[in-house]
């Protein structure tokens, strides 16, 4: 009996002394790591890296340098426009080339990608603890566009860097203008404020839609003006917009539940006939308008009222933004007030992802991390004058505090709170491409949202029944 | 020189265009048609295909509509850049007052980028905030509920006066040089025998001028098939499909749907329906017009 105390005390002691050595090394692990212990083996490496180019990206751009002092593995950090850099780097994952260690993806470019087997999951650099760094602190990370964006088959292909979004974005001097909130609940029978829902965001686009001639905010009118501008080109992401904006908000959407084609869905068809509606109070060239022009027409003065991505907005609300500067305000996307519990936002959130052809994971993973890293992010944002945040907690930063943006960032959390990856499909750019032309007939009248939809379902199923990346 | 260095002679002059011609043009011409005899999945060529990849390609009516596009720009955009082109030639062939101004500013639109012509017209007709849209066209209501290059009806027409404003002033350029290379000997003969100045132009020039308008008008018959940029810029291929040409059309299906072997089998087609009709160009112009 006293024996086995004595082993039971033994054992307990020596149980509490591992426990203890196993926390105290990893407290001191957690404690020592950093970036220039783990880049030691691989100082003087020099990793290329393909990204975007927009204002967010040309400050990481001045960020870089400060990786490559801390870590001496020299980074090639190449920023292309948008085509480019999904033409370039897609060009060179599928064609086995691996010119590049790690390539910056959106969403809808998953598919395609994953099914040709070009990407290569990082699980097995996350379990490596010399390499990991333990406080990156991927649960701050905005869901749930992370979650959906950055994983398939149980496994993880990267990290989350941009987090694009759209926004609700209107003219404040004209939705407190006195005379126009009068008016308006005088003829719509609530307060006119930036809209909440997809049916708000009708009425005030009817609102202000005027002639020339006609007064707006005690002005008299030289030209039209329009109650609303959205991105109509063919391409671009007209489409995904109707999609993500539109028809999920009617609990519709591309897919049924098994990845099924479900275009002509009444759902879909409600939805798209109240996109096209919407048109009616849009400028007459909305159908050339791509998602840069949008930005252009609501700095340029003549519309009401827009959903767009919101770091084009970064590029128009500043002090030297032009006339229109300052008196706007944002929201998250509206909801369909039938159908809250359906809500959605549009967005793009992007990843940087490791290319399965490089060969140098190690030091290229390293960099990924050191992107994400709260740190890195807080500076990001501190230096370009605040952003569009990956990580929840760079809301709380000082610059992104700063009252006159409050309202965009607001929105943008707000608009974050409901913005899902594209599902993986390997015929994304089809159905784009399929469905592009075919919604745009519908804003310019040519084709009712029924017929469109339809055609878009023939087409569409037959170029697949289950539509969606199987793991 | 002996006589076998005299035979090769030429041949060794013609060697490194040659040369660059076979690796520029006929190397990715023969890979373009092995791709399109192959399942080329993102990029990674398979198995052979047969005629799968245009078989696909004939029943996808966006080719035809392509095309048809094509034939319609062609139609609009090639007559009106040759008539222009060699009316004011003509004009610029009388001493015309300021030709030495007017000669290098017809170099400008020719020398600008495809691209920029494309942001230039965007920046003048883009619905709504484009210069000459919202100052005239809009406030004088000339489009109503549409703009130039959303109407279904007009944007191609517009595209294609986009175009031969960018590609008249090259015509007038070369059929100005052309008609200063007329010799003078037979307009003497054609004066002293009473011609009159239409006779001269129907009789002499159109005659002289034939194997450069024919040469002159092939290349921008083939250039004009290739239009690209500006309708990039402008439309996108919009309203619909309605100004998506084969260029556009195979851009996308190369870089964006990575349909590399449909886009393949496309190319091959295009060049072989170039081939023949550049064939028949060339042989009716030898006979017909005593060009070549």
């Amino acid at each position: 009996m006293t024996m086995h105390k004595a082993k039971s005390k033994a054992m307990l002691a020596g149980l509490i002394a591992t426990a203890t050595a196993f926390c105290y090394s990893a407290a001191l692990q957690a404690q020592q790591w950093s970036y220039a212990e783990a880049a030691k083996p691989y100082a003087g490496t020099t990793i290329r890296v393909l990204d975007e180019i927009t204002p967010l990206q040309e400050t990481m751009r001045r960020l870089v340098p400060e990786f490559v002092e801390e870590t001496g593995i020299q980074v090639e950090y190449e920023l292309l426009s948008h085509g480019d850099v999904i033409n370039r780097g897609q060009a060179d994952l599928f064609s086995g080339r691996g010119h590049y260690d790690a390539i910056m993806l959106h969403g809808l470019q998953l598919g395609p990608l994953l099914a040709a087997r070009v990407l290569q999951p990082i699980d097995g650099l996350k379990t490596n603890s010399t390499l990991t760094n333990p406080d990156l602190g991927l649960d701050d990370l905005i869901e749930p566009a992370n979650e959906s964006l950055v994983n398939h088959g149980g496994s993880q292909y990267g990290f989350l860097t941009w987090n694009y979004n759209q926004i609700y974005w209107a003219r404040a001097d004209l939705l407190n203008h006195p005379d126009e909130k009068a008016a308006f609940e005088a003829r719509y029978g609530y307060p006119l404020a930036p809209a909440e829902t997809m049916q708000q965001m009708r009425d005030i686009a009817e609102f202000f839609t005027r002639k020339s001639g006609e007064a707006l905010a005690g002005e008299t009118l030289r030209n039209d003006f329009y109650g609303i501008v959205l991105e109509g080109i063919p391409g671009g992401t007209t489409f995904t917009t109707v999609w993500e904006v539109f028809m999920n908000n009617w609990g519709g959407g591309v897919f049924d539940a098994n990845g099924k084609p479900q275009l002509d869905a009444p759902e879909n068809i409600a939805a798209v006939q109240f996109w096209a509606d919407l048109w009616k109070f849009a400028p007459p060239g909305q159908a050339e308008y791509s998602l840069i022009d949008v930005p252009t027409v609501m700095g340029n003065g003549i519309a009401a009222q827009s959903i767009a991505f919101s770091d084009f907005v970064l590029g128009v609300d500043r002090p030297d933004g032009g006339t229109y500067a300052g008196q706007f305000v944002y929201g998250g996307i509206p909801a369909n007030a039938d159908l809250l519990d359906a809500r959605s936002a549009g967005g793009e959130p992007s990843l940087m992802a490791l290319s399965s052809h490089s060969k140098k994971p190690e030091a290229t993973y390293l960099f990924m991390q050191w992107m994400v890293d709260k740190q890195t992010q807080a500076k990001l944002l501190e230096m370009g004058g605040g952003g569009v945040p990956i990580r929840r907690s760079s809301f709380d930063l000082d610059v992104m505090r700063e009252a006159e943006r409050q309202s965009l960032y607001k929105a943008m959390a707000a608009s974050l709170e409901h913005v899902q990856a594209k599902p993986k499909t390997p015929n994304f750019f089809d159905i784009d491409n399929i469905m592009g032309p075919l919604v745009q007939q519908v804003g310019i009248g040519r084709l009712s949202a029924e017929d469109a939809l339809k055609e878009g379902q023939r087409q569409v199923s037959s170029l697949c029944s289950s539509c969606l990346l199987t793991d | 020189m002996k006589p076998l260095e005299n035979r090769w002679y030429p041949y060794a002059l013609l060697a490194p265009a040659f040369l660059v011609l076979v690796v520029v043009s006929l190397v990715p011409f023969l890979f373009a048609m092995y791709l399109s005899f192959h399942q080329v999945n993102f990029g990674r060529i398979g198995d052979f295909a047969g005629w799968s990849n245009y078989s696909r390609l004939l029943d996808n009516e966006r080719t035809w509509n392509s095309l048809w596009v094509a034939v319609k720009f062609i139609l609009i955009a090639f007559p009106l850049q040759f008539i222009l082109g060699l009316g004011g030639a003509l004009l610029l062939n009388k001493r015309v007052w300021g030709r030495s101004v007017i000669l290098p500013l017809l170099f400008i639109p020719t020398m600008m980028a495809p691209i920029v012509v494309g942001l230039v017209w965007k920046v003048m007709f883009a619905g709504s905030w484009g210069l000459l849209s919202y100052n005239i066209v809009e406030r004088f209501g000339l489009l109503p509920g549409t703009s130039v290059f959303s109407s279904p009806d007009y944007a191609l027409i517009a595209l294609a006066l986009v175009d031969v404003w960018q590609w008249t002033p090259f015509m007038m350029l070369a059929f100005f040089a052309g008609l200063q290379a007329l010799p003078v000997s037979p307009y003497r003969a054609a004066a002293v025998d009473g011609a009159t100045p239409m006779q001269m132009f129907f009789r002499l020039t159109l005659p002289l001028m034939a194997p450069l308008m024919v040469v002159i008008g092939m290349l921008r018959f083939i250039d004009a098939f290739k239009v690209f940029d500006t309708i990039y810029t402008l439309t996108a291929g919009g309203p619909g499909t309605s100004t998506e040409v084969p260029s556009l059309f195979a851009y996308r299906m190369s870089f964006e749907q990575w349909r590399i072997g449909e886009s393949a089998a496309f190319a091959v087609l295009v060049w072989i329906g170039f081939f023949i009709l550049c064939s028949l160009f060339y042989h009716v112009a030898k006979k017909k017009l005593n060009a070549f």
